[in-house]
């Protein structure tokens, strides 16, 4: 019984030890000067209107968009990427939302897009929220549809 | 008899007012001219409409057209050509007399003094010239005259024909008991039959007799003789008493007082009292009571009592028709701006409010009754202003060429404060510029363009302009291209 009880001691001894260790060393990898810093953020590099994505890469950027394109992209690039998390491209046509897109981007850098098609109403001013998961905006990116 | 007594209930006591005050107003205008030749032109001018308007319900076209004008033609003459009557008339009455008071007599010509002034100054060879004024006016027949209104003496009568007067050449021009005139310069007789003796003023003495029904006395300052003058008649005077008993007989013809005269002139005021009711009287049936017309009229909304601190943003009508019922006269003759319609916005708040029209709300000219009115709600938004600053972005339109993309813009400022409605503010979260053609563009350029704010009670913050620069940098169209690539996910 007192073995028992000895053998236990040692056992609750060791796990605090361990857990000690764990606890420091998380703290030393974090910051090695010893002070606590953030993670890293989300950051969204290039934001671009285009009018296609070829080989992954915006095509033709531009401001304005003739309807005969048929279809505008919306590129974003995004470095780094903390974690698995998703982002909103929210299409405006002048103040109203037309559609809202969610993309999934991972870690450690991601690029990704959205498009919509283009029709004869879609004509005039433009505009793609980009937001985090949150809803926070990014970057608001302006354009135009015309004849 | 029902009928009678249902009218009678109908009348207002403004109805009353109108026809009394009316018909002294034509009255007062009968006493004013009646012995003048423009009331004579006026009953001319009656008389014409009478007939115009007989013409016109007979169906003579032509006629009616042609008299018509010939009515509006003549008042506009009795304008023209009657204006120093129409002065001299009421020049000389006092406000008293315009208003107020009928005289039945006929003032008296101070035959004695004239005589003797007269004979005073044909002793001391003055020439002279005394118009005494018949029935008719000597207004248009003469000219350059000075109003004088003064009071018949001996004295000044020969102080106004001493040589050394400045208006001793002229004529003096007698209207009852004043000297109305004088320095009158008269129209000259053409008459070749007259003596080689007669001169000038002896000319000028036949010319006003001979086109008018005044007596002229004539002095010859050379030969001091005197000479009366009536219509074709030409009458040397050679003693006192023979002047005064022509002047007595000139006086008599035109003013002779006497109970008889004095009552035919009151019945002559009270015919005229009573033709102005009747005319009036009439007058008011024919506009108030005429047939019943219908009339549609579309009147703006005017808001009254709207807080300062609140501005309309919006109304669900601008205006309402109404319907409105009256007699063909009034509803003819009734203008889009007598007709008013009212909202009170003390008490309105912030957002939508609405209100029931009522005829409280309308405002009509009277005689007019309101049939109907549509809308019968009018729905008014109200803001309080506010200030956003928004971004500006520009608007195009056309086609820009097929080898040409648009690569980016600036706009210089990029974001502009906007002030109007807070409920308004809240929903706009861009600006647009005005269209700006794209077909045009070849290369990268600097525009200048307007703000396009819609609605229009939105208006640019203090301090900035409605015109904003684009700087557009424009480059060719790529072809398709291979390009590295990164890790990407489709939509």
């Amino acid at each position: 019984m007192e073995e028992t009880d000895i053998c236990r001691n040692k056992v609750n001894r060791w796990a605090g030890v361990l857990i000690a260790w764990l606890i420091l060393s998380k703290a030393a990898m974090a910051d090695p000067s010893g002070a606590v810093s953030n993670p890293p953020k989300l950051q969204l590099v290039t934001a671009v209107m285009c009018e296609d994505i070829v080989n992954r890469l915006p095509f033709n950027e531009a401001v304005v968009f003739s309807i005969a394109n048929g279809k505008v992209s919306c590129f974003t690039l995004f470095d780094p990427v903390p974690e698995r998390t998703v982002i909103y491209h929210n299409w405006y046509y002048r103040d109203d939302l037309s559609t809202k897109i969610k993309l999934l981007i991972n870690p450690p850098r991601w690029a990704t897009y959205s498009s919509i098609q283009l029709r004869e109403a879609d004509k005039g001013p433009w505009r793609v929220e980009v937001t985090d998961s949150d809803g926070n905006v990014l970057q608001t990116i302006r354009f135009s549809i015309t004849d | 008899m029902e009928g009678l007594i249902q009218f009678f209930r109908e009348i207002r006591w403004q109805d009353v007012v109108d026809i009394g005050l009316n018909s002294y107003i034509l009255f007062r205008f009968y006493i004013l001219f009646r012995r003048t030749n423009v009331f004579k032109i006026l009953i001319g001018v009656a008389l014409l409409w009478v007939l115009q308007q007989a013409a016109g319900y007979i169906g003579l076209i032509v006629t009616s057209w042609v008299v018509q004008a010939i009515t509006t033609i003549a008042a506009l003459i009795i304008v023209v050509v009657f204006r120093n009557e129409i002065r001299s008339v009421l020049q000389a009455k006092n406000i008293r007399s315009i208003l107020w008071g009928v005289s039945f007599k006929q003032p008296q010509t101070p035959v004695q003094a004239i005589v003797e002034s007269a004979f005073d100054l044909a002793k001391r060879r003055i020439g002279a010239i005394i118009v005494i004024q018949g029935k008719e006016s000597l207004s248009e027949a003469v000219q350059q005259g000075i109003p004088c209104n003064a009071v018949i003496t001996r004295e000044m009568i020969t102080s106004i024909f001493w040589p050394d007067n400045p208006v001793h050449d002229g004529a003096m021009i007698i209207d009852g008991d004043k000297i109305a005139e004088v320095g009158v310069v008269l129209p000259l007789s053409l008459r070749q039959d007259l003596p080689t003796y007669y001169g000038t003023r002896h000319r000028a003495a036949i010319g006003i007799a001979e086109m008018s029904d005044a007596l002229v006395v004539v002095v010859s300052e050379e030969r001091g003789t005197i000479l009366v003058i009536r219509g074709n008649q030409i009458q040397r005077v050679l003693r006192p008493e023979e002047l005064a008993d022509i002047l007595n007989a000139h006086a008599g013809a035109e003013g002779k007082q006497d109970v008889a005269e004095t009552r035919k002139a009151r019945l002559e005021v009270a015919a005229a009292a009573l033709v102005s009711f009747a005319v009036i009287t009439g007058a008011w049936f024919s506009i108030t009571r005429g047939l019943e017309t219908l009339t549609t009229l579309e009147i703006p909304i005017e808001y009254m009592n709207r807080s300062p601190v609140m501005e309309i943003i919006d109304t669900s009508v601008s205006s309402i028709r109404i319907q409105l019922s009256g007699s063909d006269t009034l509803i003819r003759s009734v203008r889009q701006d007598q007709v008013r319609v009212r909202i009170d916005l003390d008490g309105a708040i912030v957002g939508k409010n609405s209100y029931t029209i009522t005829n409280e709300n309308i405002s009509l000219p009277p005689g007019l009754f309101i049939k109907s009115f549509q809308p019968e709600v009018v729905e008014v938004t109200l803001d309080t202003p506010d200030r956003k600053e928004v971004p500006i972005q520009v608007d195009w339109t056309g086609k820009l060429p097929e080898n040409l993309r648009i690569e980016s813009v600036r706009i210089e400022p990029a974001r502009i404060p906007i002030v109007g409605g807070g409920r308004i503010l809240s929903k706009i979260q861009t600006v647009f510029t005005e269209k700006i053609p794209l077909d045009t563009i070849q290369s990268s350029r600097m525009l200048s363009v307007n703000l396009a704010l819609s609605p229009a009670s939105l208006k640019v913050g203090p301090g900035f302009r409605e015109k904003v620069l684009v700087e557009i940098t424009v480059k060719p169209r790529e072809s398709r291209k291979e390009g590295i690539g990164q890790p990407i996910s489709p939509q």
